[in-house]
């Protein structure tokens, strides 16, 4: 028995990333997908559309699943599509901002035996946390937390460093367990969509991430057998090399459909709406070995800055 | 003894994949090996496991009765199975 599975060898996907709206709430500085209020893809896919995509999941065996967003739970068929891959069998983490989490809609997560609810929680603070999450409302996503735990659905917390909030970094960890999470992930934010514009005010210094990833890894060893706290040190350039020759068995399928090869290059697989999942799969697969992949890895080393043009899609 | 709860297992042409989500963390597995997993899947108990096996790839029982039993303590103590 291996610990690893080339995705060239897969008969499909393992895991699927599904952005199932650009619609938010919230306006957040960092956020990569440039959602907004108001910011819903126009062509995204219709609840025929999106049920289809599902049933198409789930007769390939895709074993696991996360709806994220936009924040997904805006979505107007949201709980008709996480019945509908759960009672398949198939697990399912929803990523959200943590404003809908009422305990009405707690119970329904728990009932349908979602694996995980991951919540965005950039700050420690009301202040910090309402610098990043614009229009957020700190209370709120506690709130949020608290009901999910009391609902007894599994907690992630997520934390997106900044140069205003990476001073928390012990704080937001700790805060996490106070809420009763199961885990906390991290990492370091990237240089594409709303980010470009508030770039000056997000930027982390390379010797602040440093002190960023002892404190976590003191952390992590602080609540093992706890709270799982993990974090992903290496910066997008080198994870992009890796994943050149290592491809994840990930697909990421935007609202529309659209399918990307990876969320850090600009380059789409295949379309949802048009073909069959076995054929954006096989398609996925050859497209790593394009050259112009290569190439926009390569250029990315010369030019961090060109991650700003990721929302230009290139199809290969 | 069933798959754990967090672990999904899916058939592939070179044999299968268990997928731990918790950790996402995946193993992949010979034919022989997938042939197992399947059975605890399908709900057989580890004593109807290996005289299946056996019969289906001509092998020796007693000898697939112990690889049977070193494989699924492997995977109990990987947390992919449980009782």
């Amino acid at each position: 028995m291996n610990d690893a599975a080339a995705s060239e060898a897969l008969a499909a996907p393992l895991y699927v990333a599904w952005q199932i709206t650009n619609e938010c709430n919230l306006a957040c500085l960092h956020c990569i997908e440039e959602s907004g209020p108001g910011k819903a893809f126009s062509d995204e896919l219709d609840r025929e559309g999106a049920l289809r995509v599902v049933d198409e999941l789930m007769a390939n065996e895709v074993p696991y699943l996360s709806f994220s967003g936009g924040e997904p739970m805006l979505h107007p068929h949201f709980f008709e599509m996480v019945e509908r891959v759960t009672s398949r069998g198939s697990q399912l983490k929803v990523e959200t901002n943590g404003h809908y989490l009422t305990p009405e809609n707690c119970a329904r997560l728990k009932a349908l035996e979602v694996k995980a609810v991951q919540v965005s929680l950039d700050g420690a603070t009301s202040a910090t946390f309402g610098r990043m999450r614009v229009r957020g409302e700190f209370d709120r996503t506690l709130q949020g937390i608290r009901n999910l735990v009391a609902a007894d659905v599994p907690v992630e917390i997520n934390f997106s460093p900044a140069r205003f909030n990476i001073h928390e970094a012990g704080r937001i960890v700790d805060l996490a367990y106070e809420l009763g999470a199961a885990s906390f992930y991290s990492g370091r934010t990237m240089f594409t969509g709303n980010a470009v514009k508030a770039w000056r005010h997000l930027e982390v210094e390379d010797a602040d991430y440093v002190k960023y990833f002892e404190t976590l890894a003191a952390k992590r060893d602080e609540y093992r057998g706890r709270m799982r706290v993990s974090y992903h040190e290496a910066g997008l350039l080198e994870e992009l090399r890796y994943r050149l020759h290592h491809p994840a068995a990930l697909l990421i399928i935007l609202p529309n459909g659209l399918v990307k090869l990876i969320n850090a290059l600009p380059f789409v697989c295949g379309d949802l709406r048009r073909e069959s999942l076995a054929d954006v799969w096989a398609n996925f697969r050859r497209a790593w070995h394009d050259p112009r992949v290569a190439t926009f890895i390569d250029e990315l080393a010369a030019d961090p800055g060109a991650t700003r043009g990721l929302h230009k899609w290139v199809r290969v | 003894m069933r798959l754990a709860k967090n672990v999904k297992f899916r058939e592939e042409k070179f044999g299968g994949v268990l997928f731990e989500t918790r950790s996402e963390k995946v193993y992949t597995l010979t034919p022989t090996a997938a042939a197992v997993v399947k059975q605890v899947a399908e709900g057989r108990t580890p004593g109807e496991i290996a005289p299946a096996l056996a019969q289906r790839f001509e092998a020796d029982g007693t000898t697939i009765e112990r690889e049977v039993k070193a494989f699924l303590a492997e995977l109990a103590e990987k947390g992919l199975v449980e009782d």
